[in-house]
């Protein structure tokens, strides 16, 4: 929202030597963020009245013309200039040399220089409106056309945004941060806070008291909860037209278009006030004005152009027969105010806010009105609107005549009491207050204040009750801002100190995060919740299967993860384009439907658990296979979790047919690897790449309360270390040989795996080093070969050859 | 022959200085203490002299010997000195063998920073559910029932909810302060504890806007708190990111699960405070939303406002990474493209 320091001025002696910079500083403190202040006359630098003494046509040129302005130098300036309409004795807007001008009303502005058009020199620029950015305000018919200011009374020489009333500081102001304050929509509310700031008294604005013996007009409120005010104003003798240049600069400066005198009223009214106003022309809306929701297959054409199918909710200005406007949003093109309206209707009306957000959501119509209108707005503001509208009717049209009136009003905005204790404020606050020094700050802005024992009684201003200030934190609000939170010191929190902090499960996930990071030398990395379904499908799952979003960003990607591989696998295809062999993982979140209780009795959540998910991508599937399952083996150990054992249970759809492994822990099934199977590969379009994948659930990894390390006292007595090579059929498995040689050896380590030349067929040749020995005495060389022997016989009953 | 002695030793230390190895230095050793050594054929013809000259050359022969042993053995230590293991030349320009280097996420290495910053102040970590309810993305956090934030333009509601209210319609959470509520339900107050985690909003998006992103939020409930302490958290996540000291200011700010409610500033790092580029000429930069939790919220969470109060603080990690290393667009945090990720360690 654009506000002019100006306008505000109106309404409050602000300080006459005002720092822009302390004023967007102070609002920004304490009531809303500012944007941005600007000087508006700086943009009109060098850019003066001028007035046109001599037009000499160009001796190169047809199109142009030599002119001598008085520019309020001793010595007229010569301009050339293709204007169309420049004449002997018009005012001109004249650019001198170091004016900033936008070239034909287009691109970035360019500096203006002394030149040479065609052979003459040219001390400076005669404007078209365009050309300095005011067209809205001097809309001209033929692009040639340069501003005619005849009708200004300023000397020749005075700086344009003198002449023009634009010597003014335009705030912007952050919309954000004003959606909870509808008193602040308008130049009225913020020079009241203002006022506060400065200190300064906010001048109280016209009263209006409708005449006695007025027509009736008759409004009908059917729906007397939503429309809870409806004033109507009748004038007669007006002829619409364009607006005197003050209003139309007024409105210009704050980014509303100029349109038509009554049409500018009621945007002036709404900027003054905040207060929406819509105007019908009373011919063609003559009799009975009714408030009430849409029929069945009613529509409306709205003064945009845009036509509505109205709904049943939809709340109504309709005459006799049909709608007229969107309550509270926009009017409707047919009735409202022509260029030809001589007769006027005004409405003056508060809606009903989440009624008014609902038709204009629903219809996809924003609107100043509606912006107003949906954040709730106090009944009593119909009463400033109307006395501004009347003031500023009067002012425009002193012919016009008041003729009828309504004001229908089944509610009005009920003022609010709060009762804030002064102890408890100073708890909140951080130190005392006392009830004086609540008072001066909290009267300013309108609250009235008494005090009653040891607490103040504050009594809200309706353009506070709407839903804004209601509660004591409220007030406790105002006052603290109204201080100034700069002035807000750091007061060092009391705590009592229970236990420490204790949170193994939090612990857990993040020492995977770290151990697959730092040790397992992977890349940890973010999916989106939402997948993919060509890597859905790709992964084994279906659409059917999952949570779906109302909404999704795009069509393909409705589906909320049931497993974190998808995104995975999606973020390894797109990683290849630049590396051959990486690791990558990530932790979160996984979804599949079901009804979960909560601490809330009525809430059901769907089955939700933290995943954590790794993929290894490389050449030789084997290695890879085993280097995931050793990364897997060390984990709990590194997360400090229960233990964890590998089993083919469950085969992954995604997994080869050879190449997998189920993860359990306390006796089920948590999680899987296995290298990504050869249909789920061709489904990725993965070629040249291998790629090996685990999941498990985060949540069925138990960490340990604390440490569970176990001892064991040191050998006495040497052990034996002997290596071992054996011949054996591909499917007696490690597991198997491990098992056999279990309660023989006290170490088994396994060293190499070979299949090769020396080696038949169906056969694979196994290297291992096992280690035995005594608590007691040292192994003699009988018991060694005693044990040997033993070792090569259950290694005999496994069907193996010993090859050393 | 006391001048072949003397010849000898003169030869010897010549033959042991030239020796370059180990090898030659024990060639050198044969050459005159061997067995067929020259010094050795010397001693043995002391056989034929009488007792006296046998004496004294006896004692000048050992001298001889005395010093060419002395000489071997230093010249010995000179070469296990200058010995390696290494053969050949050695490079040790080249660049070391490393660990296969991976890493975590550059946001999850500030979530991790942090947590350790508010864990040192006895803060604890919770964890809540990616999806939950109307009631806890809003109606438990004071949002106005026909608030903008609710509609399907801005939340990611669950299809086949779309008819329900309340506890059953389902969301992925629009940002974290429902749990905030969840935890004070389940743990009562006073309170310390923060809830870092992903948040995600139906937004168009672009280098600035992402419709996933991860928020970081602390909430200290205790009796009476003044907000004046709350500055505790906004100074404790600035330092721990800018590693230095931030100054920080409070102004007002509407949201509608505080009151009062601020929009909190740090002053700009780049030009401090003097206004540049970076803070759009206003030398402060505004970095994050906080504020006393408002009634209705401390009610829903079964608190009974009067006697409690607290300070929240919310931080967008992904805008914070952004800042802390100049990155220029968000989308890359959720892009899982190697060549971001890896650089930061």
């Amino acid at each position: 929202m654009k506000l002019s320091l100006n306008w505000i001025r109106r309404y409050a002696d602000l300080p006459e030597n005002l720092d822009l910079a302390t004023l967007a500083h102070e609002l920004t403190m304490r009531t809303v963020e500012v944007e941005d202040a600007v000087h508006l006359a700086e943009d009109y630098t060098q850019v003066v009245v001028g007035h046109i003494r001599e037009v000499q046509p160009h001796p190169q040129a047809d199109l142009l013309k030599v002119c001598l302005v008085d520019v309020g130098t001793p010595s007229p300036a010569t301009i050339v200039c293709g204007g169309s309409n420049v004449r002997v004795g018009m005012l001109v807007a004249a650019a001198l040399p170091g004016a900033q001008v936008r070239w034909h009303g287009e691109g970035d502005k360019v500096a203006i220089k002394v030149s040479k058009l065609r052979g003459v020199q040219s001390e400076g620029m005669i404007c078209a409106a365009a050309e300095l950015m005011l067209d809205e305000l001097f809309p001209s018919a033929d692009e040639r056309e340069i501003m005619d200011l005849s009708g200004f009374d300023a000397p020749a020489g005075t700086p344009l945004s003198q002449a023009l009333g634009l010597d003014d500081i335009i705030l912007e102001i952050d919309n954000k941060s004003l959606t909870n304050r509808p008193d602040l929509w308008c130049h009225y509310g913020i020079a009241r806070e203002l006022a506060a700031i400065y200190q300064v008294p906010l001048k109280p604005l016209p009263l209006f008291e409708p005449p006695q013996g007025l027509e009736p007009v008759q409004v009908r409120i059917e729906d007397r909860e939503r429309c809870r005010r409806y004033a109507a104003m009748q004038y007669e003798g007006l002829h619409n037209g364009p607006s005197p240049h003050w209003m139309r600069v007024d409105l210009w400066k704050v980014g509303i278009r100029p349109i038509s005198s009554l049409v500018d009223i009621t945007n002036h009214v709404m900027l003054a006030v905040g207060q929406p106003t819509h105007a019908f022309d009373r011919e063609l809306v003559p009799d009975e004005i009714v408030v009430r929701t849409a029929r069945p297959g009613e529509g409306l054409k709205l003064l945009d152009g845009k036509e509505l199918r109205l709904d049943a909710d939809d709340l109504m200005i309709c005459d006799n027969q049909q709608p007229i406007a969107l309550a509270g949003v926009m009017g409707g093109a047919q009735d409202s105010i022509l260029p030809g309206t001589r007769r006027l209707l005004l409405e003056i009306a508060n809606f009903e806010p989440k009624g008014v957000r609902r038709s204009a959501t629903r219809h996809q119509v924003r609107s100043e009105s509606a912006n107003r209108n949906e954040k709730g707005l106090d009944t009593q503001r119909v009463d400033q609107a109307m006395a501004v509208a009347h003031q500023l009717i009067t002012r425009l049209y002193p012919e016009a005549r008041l003729s009828g009136f309504a004001d229908n009003y089944p509610h009005a905005t009920e003022p609010a009491t709060v009762e804030v204790g002064l102890d408890w404020l100073g708890k909140r606050l951080g130190h005392g207050i006392g009830f004086e020094e609540a008072r001066a700050l909290l009267s300013p802005l309108g609250f009235e204040t008494a005090l009653a024992g040891q607490s103040i009684k504050v009594s809200v201003p309706s353009w506070r009750a709407t839903g804004d200030v209601a509660l004591k934190d409220d007030v406790l609000e105002e006052i603290a801002r109204m201080m100034g939170y700069e002035q807000v010191a750091f007061i060092p929190p009391r705590v009592k100190l229970t236990r420490a902090v204790n949170q193994p499960a939090i612990a857990l996930e993040r020492r995977a995060r770290e151990y697959l990071a730092f040790q397992g030398g992977l890349q940890e990395v973010y999916t989106y919740p939402w997948v993919n379904r060509d890597y859905l499908l790709a992964m084994g799952h279906e659409e059917a299967g999952c949570l779906q979003l109302a909404a999704p960003p795009a069509p393909d990607t409705a589906c909320l993860r049931p497993s974190l591989l998808p995104g995975l696998l999606e973020a390894v295809v797109m990683n290849l384009r630049y590396h051959e062999q990486f690791g990558i993982f990530e932790a979160a979140q996984v979804f599949a439907p079901g009804s979960v209780p909560t601490s809330d009795p009525e809430e059901r959540l769907p089955l939700q658990h933290s995943s954590l998910a790794a993929a290894l991508v490389g050449r030789e599937p084997r290695m890879l296979f085993r280097k995931m399952k050793g990364l897997l083996e060390l984990l709990p150990r590194a997360v400090m979790s229960e233990d964890i054992r590998f089993a083919q249970q469950e085969q992954p759809a995604w997994a080869d047919s050879k190449a997998w492994l189920n993860i359990l822990c306390q006796g089920r099934v948590i999680g899987a690897l296995g290298l990504l199977g050869s249909r789920a590969a061709h489904a990725a379009d993965l070629r040249r790449a291998h790629l090996a994948m685990m999941e498990l659930n985060l949540n069925q990894l138990p960490p340990l309360p604390s440490r569970s390390n176990t001892y064991h006292p040191l050998p006495h007595f040497p052990q034996v270390e002997q290596d071992f090579s054996v011949l054996l059929d591909e499917q007696v498995t490690w597991e198997q040989l491990s098992q056999a040689l279990d309660k023989t050896v006290r170490g088994l380590e396994f060293m190499e795996e070979y299949r090769g030349k020396q080696v038949p067929g169906g056969k694979k040749s196994l290297m291992f080093r096992v280690r035995f020995g005594l608590d007691d005495a040292t192994m003699t060389t009988r018991q060694i070969e005693e044990k040997v022997a033993t070792i090569k016989k259950r290694l005999q009953k496994l069907g193996g050859e010993l090859r050393m | 022959m006391l001048e072949q002695l003397q010849s000898i030793q003169r030869q010897a230390e010549a033959a042991i200085q030239q020796a370059g190895d180990e090898a030659a230095l024990d060639q050198a050793r044969q050459a005159f203490l061997g067995k067929k050594g020259a010094l050795t054929q010397v001693l043995k013809g002391l056989g034929g002299l009488d007792p006296d000259a046998r004496r004294q050359m006896g004692m000048a022969a050992n001298a001889v010997k005395e010093a060419i042993t002395q000489r071997l053995e230093a010249r010995q230590g000179e070469l296990i000195a200058r010995a390696s293991v290494v053969e050949g030349e050695l490079d040790v320009s080249l660049p070391g063998i490393q660990p296969r280097a991976g890493g975590l996420h550059p946001i999850t290495q500030m979530c991790y920073d942090l947590n350790d910053a508010f864990l040192s102040l006895g803060f604890e970590v919770f964890e809540e559910d990616d999806i939950t309810s109307e009631r806890y993305a809003f109606d438990h956090l004071n949002f106005p029932p026909e608030h903008p934030a609710r509609d399907s333009m801005d939340t990611y509601w669950l299809k086949g909810h779309e008819d329900l209210t309340g506890p059953e319609r389902l969301c992925l959470r629009p940002h974290l302060t429902g749990a905030s509520v969840r935890y004070l339900q389940r743990h009562g107050a006073p309170a310390r504890f923060v809830y870092p985690g992903r948040a995600y909003r139906n937004e168009a998006t672009d280098a600035r806007h992402e419709r996933a992103f991860f928020q970081y939020e602390a909430l200290i409930v205790e009796e009476d708190f003044a907000f004046a302490s709350g500055l505790l958290l906004v100074r404790t996540i600035l330092e721990k990111v800018f590693g230095r000291e931030v100054a920080v200011r409070m102004r007002a700010g509407f949201f509608p699960f505080v009151e009062p409610g601020f929009e909190i500033d740090m002053k700009c790092l780049v030009c401090g405070g003097t206004g540049c580029k970076v803070c759009k000429q206003v030398g402060w930069i505004e970095v994050m939303p906080g504020g006393t939790p408002h009634p209705n919220v401390l009610r829903a969470a079964g608190l009974n406002p009067d006697v409690y109060s607290g300070f929240y603080i919310n931080i967008g990690l992904d805008r914070l990474v952004m800042m802390r290393y100049g990155v220029d667009d968000v989308r890359l945090f959720r892009g899982a493209d190697l060549r971001f990720l890896t650089q930061f360690r």
